[in-house]
């Protein structure tokens, strides 16, 4: 990338007659192409520094009553800046001018040669892209759609709802299955933040909560007693399995997933003559899996692993962060299940110009969904425009200047 | 990781320090000490974001700390760039106080590594970020090299116009390259968000300003490449570019409200 030390070719006068050409003239002109952009910029800075739309509303419900600034502004347009008619004209006469200049852009092409050439041949590309990208956003105000759809599992629908009512959707869309997926709390490997294993030996009076933290001994001993080999045991949690089945192939316990479906966790007891290892399940508190005891001595203590990861799950509660949130749905023509996909933040599903997107969810009721649905025609357009905008100005900022050092070297070395 | 992250900021630092020796005494050594520490800083740092990318299994982008870390980065990789093809002999100096900095301004913020919230969960996150900054490292360099032509303009008498020359056109290649990124880091943003919430383009404050900040430097382009605008004018661009670069970046994170409100 180097300096253009030298401006670009002129830009053809325009030769059209009478009340048009002056128009082209006016639009071509630099100053009124730059000016409508300094326009523009300063329309965007209202946009975001003065209250939007929604912003207002809230204003105004918090603090009712008149507010004769906001009023002037409201009908000004400048509460609702992007949407206003003003904002629509400026983009217009944007575009106008943009259309102007890349048709000079084109005559200018005619005109000039070598590495000149290709550096506006590299501008109107550019040009052309911003055109293609303005297109885009009218073909989508225009012929584009969008509609938000609830569903709860089980349910299936052929409409949303859209911005001016009921919008329909030309396939029936079903709603499978909706899940939620948190992390794990930071430094809690074994797993949620709650997870507690709560350790029993009723006959001496002994209830401690012990917090999960894996491969640390705690050690236990009936209240009002003093340690002895009889009475103290070395509890240790050796392992935490979210999802736990039984791999019945190797006998070895593993999980199924991440999500705290099943959680168990392994503990070892050491003590009062026995060791013992055993498997206590968060949802089965009545079963556990032991793989001893051994020394003998029958083993006091008893557990009770209180899952809170478990609990918020259960209860469809979100605690931690959210980690993901999807719905698989179906996608039915004629009765007939035609797709079938999981939709996920960044992982829309796209069915004959229909897009749909997970954009919310109930954390009270984990059945519930809400997918946006999108259809606009623009898109390719606009995305077109971005290809092409790419192009025009790698062209522009490095192939033309890349062209001018090798022809500047190579009249050096004449 | 930390001591990574503290080696860095003291590259840049020394750097610093050697930069200004060369500046009062004019001897080579100093330059090459000078070159040499920012050269140190920018790998430090490149091996510090590689093992923070693998430690959290993603592009270490996605809040103020770990985008400060990335704006020393770029700036730093974007002066030595230049360095390689032109000698600016105050230019290290403002580029090392420029990245150090912005580490130690980095310091004050939460260095812990956070899970991502499922918006950010993308393979754009790298991209669009990643553009984004060295769009802003290149601004920041013009903005530097404003700066220096405004305060070099004022002593008219002492400065070479050969040296004018150099620093505007060292300012436009700087300003082009910027642009070039800054684009492709808004087209990269605007795919993500067709992506993750079904539109291209929301008016969002970020999307907004960095919008502002596009037509500023369009402007500067057009002003420089159709008319031949030189001199003040176009340095004092660059700086209101750039001011509107830190707006786009900092600003909207914390006294607007919109898509981007994660990146505090």
């Amino acid at each position: 990338m180097s300096d253009q030390n030298q401006s670009e070719a002129p830009d053809a006068p325009i030769k059209a007659p009478g009340i048009v050409g002056s128009i082209a003239s006016l639009l071509g002109s630099l100053k009124f192409s730059l000016g409508v952009v300094v326009i523009i910029a300063l329309a965007c800075i209202a946009g975001t520094v003065i209250p939007q739309g929604e912003q207002v509303s809230r204003y105004l419900m918090k603090n009712p009553g008149p507010h004769k600034g906001l009023e002037l502004m409201t009908s000004l347009g400048l509460t609702h800046v992007f949407s206003s008619w003003w904002f629509a004209v400026l983009l217009c006469v944007l575009a106008a001018s943009l259309l102007v200049c890349t048709g000079r852009r084109f005559q200018a092409i005619r005109r000039s040669s070598g590495a000149m050439r290709v550096r506006v041949g590299g501008s109107f590309v550019t040009h052309v892209s911003l055109l293609l990208v303005l297109a885009g956003g009218v073909v989508r105000v225009l012929w584009g759609e969008k509609g938000i759809l609830e569903l709860s599992e089980g349910q299936e629908t052929t409409s949303c709802a859209g911005a001016d009512g009921i919008m329909p959707i030309p396939f029936t869309v079903r709603l499978v299955k909706f899940e939620l997926e948190l992390y794990k709390s930071p430094g809690q490997a074994a797993g949620a933040e709650g997870d507690v294993l709560f350790v029993q030996w009723p006959e001496k009076g002994l209830a401690v909560k012990l917090p999960v933290e894996l491969m640390k001994a705690n050690v236990v001993v009936p209240p009002r007693e003093q340690m002895a080999p009889d009475n103290a045991f070395r509890v240790t949690v050796e392992r935490y399995v979210p999802d736990f089945f039984m791999d019945s192939a190797t006998g070895e316990a593993k999980s199924r997933s991440d999500q705290p479906n099943n959680p168990a966790l392994y503990v070892s007891v050491t003590g009062g003559g026995i060791t013992n290892a055993q498997w206590v399940f968060a949802r089965f508190p009545d079963f556990s899996k032991h793989s001893g005891p051994k020394g003998g001595a029958a083993m006091p203590l008893q557990f009770q692993f209180l899952s809170g990861s478990a609990n918020q799950a259960a209860m469809g509660r979100s605690s931690g962060p959210v980690k993901a949130f999807r719905s698989t749905v179906e996608l039915l023509e004629n009765g007939q299940v035609v797709l079938k996909k999981t939709i996920a933040v960044n992982s829309p599903l796209a069915h004959r110009g229909y897009t749909f997107y997970q954009v919310s969810y109930n954390p009270e009721d984990l059945t519930w969904t809400a997918l946006q649905v999108v259809r606009d025609p623009g898109v390719p357009i606009v995305y077109a425009g971005f290809l092409l905008m790419m192009v025009g100005l790698t062209v522009v900022f490095c192939v033309g200047p890349y062209l001018d050092d090798k022809r500047k070297k190579a009249r050096e070395a004449v | 990781m930390i001591s990574l992250f503290n080696a860095g900021l003291a590259a840049y630092v020394g750097a610093l320090v050697f930069a200004v020796v060369y500046l009062m005494s004019s001897r080579r050594f100093f330059d090459m000490a000078a070159n040499t520490l920012m050269a140190a800083g920018a790998l430090i740092q490149t091996v510090y974001i590689g093992m923070r990318w693998v430690e959290a299994g993603r592009a270490p982008f996605s809040n103020m700390f770990e985008s400060l870390v990335l704006f020393a980065w770029s700036v730093a990789v974007i002066y030595l760039i230049l360095r390689i093809q032109r000698n600016i002999p105050w230019l290290g100096a403002a580029a090392s106080v420029f990245s150090a900095l912005a580490l130690a301004h980095a310091s004050t913020f939460e260095a812990d590594i956070k899970p991502l919230m499922p918006a950010l969960q993308s393979n754009w996150l790298s991209f669009h970020v990643l553009t984004c900054f060295l769009g802003y490292g290149g601004f920041a360099v013009a903005f530097l090299l404003g700066i220096g032509f405004l305060v070099a303009d004022r002593s008219a008498s002492k400065v070479k116009p050969e040296t004018r020359e150099a620093l505007e056109t060292v300012m436009t290649r700087t300003i082009s390259f910027g642009f070039l990124f800054l684009t492709l880091g808004i087209l990269t943003g605007a795919v993500w968000a067709n992506s993750a919430w079904g539109t291209y383009w929301s008016w969002d404050p970020k999307e907004t300003w960095s919008l502002i900040t596009w037509f500023i430097y369009a402007i500067f382009l057009h002003c420089r490449f159709m008319r031949g605008w030189r001199g003040q004018a176009s340095a004092l661009i660059s700086i209101i570019g750039f001011a509107s670069v830190l707006f786009t970046y900092y600003g909207v994170n914390f006294l607007l409200s919109g898509l981007h409100s994660y990146a505090q």
